[in-house]
């Protein structure tokens, strides 16, 4: 059940990437990276992570998707703002071609990693909600109050950077 | 049949993060390089929690929580870069963003 339910999640995560990668349209792009991000949601939830399954809808296919759609449909672009790119696919496959090896290396590098493996055995109440904040708020909390000052930063910096120029 | 382990999850994020790079490199419009660099992002993050799993602790999962972050300060930035740059050039190619190259010299 678990193996069906990985491949059909994988299969789905490929071809939104796939998909999001090649349309020419901007917002079909962007509607094709949601199905990406949520196969990955449900790949979270197979991986005993139900906090970060609810994370990555929220926060990716909730607010980041949609500000982004919300943009694209607010910029109003149209056909001809839309980059001519008649070699796309020819710049794709080279791309792939010369990635192809180096892909190949990363997957022999990790399976070096551990022959130990925990995967089918799990310990008591691993991935639960509660003991993901006893770990973030015991042994993570000088970088969680650094993200949220991040968060300030990154909040004024847009501010400054959409604000529209005064003409003197 | 195959039997799903920790390889094919990583297996899948190697892919998924050489879709982006492949999207990075290849295409011109701002709005999929964007999106090609929050589909790198998000195979690290699988790789992350892949590991966590794998290794039983749960300290991979708070480092993806805390990669979703930056990735959300991210989008904050680059999506208000992309609508001051829009004003000015009417254009999302990325050809046309070239203020700071030195035109003369080159």
């Amino acid at each position: 059940m678990t193996d069906v339910m990985f491949g059909i999640l994988g299969l789905f995560a490929l071809i939104g990437a796939i998909g999001m990668i090649y349309f020419a349209n901007t917002v079909h792009s962007a509607l094709s990276f949601i199905v990406t991000v949520l196969s990955l949601a449900g790949l979270y939830a197979l991986l005993s992570a139900p906090f970060l399954f609810m994370v990555q809808i929220i926060i990716y296919a909730g607010a980041i998707i949609a500000l982004l759609l919300f943009i694209i449909m607010f910029l109003n672009i149209r056909e001809e703002h839309r980059p001519k790119e008649p070699n796309k696919l020819i710049f794709m496959l080279i791309a792939a071609m010369v990635l192809a090896p180096m892909d190949v290396l990363l997957f022999k590098a990790f399976s070096t990693i551990s022959n130990v493996s925990n995967f089918d055995k799990l310990t008591d109440n691993f991935g639960s909600i509660k003991r993901l904040g006893d770990e973030l708020f015991n042994g993570w909390l000088l970088p969680f109050e650094m993200i949220s000052l991040l968060l300030l930063v990154a909040l004024v910096g847009s501010i400054v950077l959409a604000r529209k120029e005064e003409r003197e | 049949m195959i039997v799903v382990s920790f390889m094919s999850y990583i297996l899948l994020a190697i892919l998924l993060f050489s879709i982006g790079l492949i999207g990075v490199v290849s295409r011109k419009n701002i709005f999929v390089i964007y999106m090609s660099i929050e589909l790198m992002l998000n195979a690290i993050n699988l790789i992350l929690v892949t590991l966590s799993r794998h290794f039983a602790t749960m300290d991979g999962q708070i480092i993806s929580m805390m990669v979703m972050a930056i990735a959300a300060a991210e989008a904050t930035v680059f999506l208000s870069l992309i609508v001051s740059l829009f004003r000015v050039k009417r254009s999302i190619n990325i050809d046309d963003y070239n203020s700071l190259k030195q035109k003369d010299t080159l």
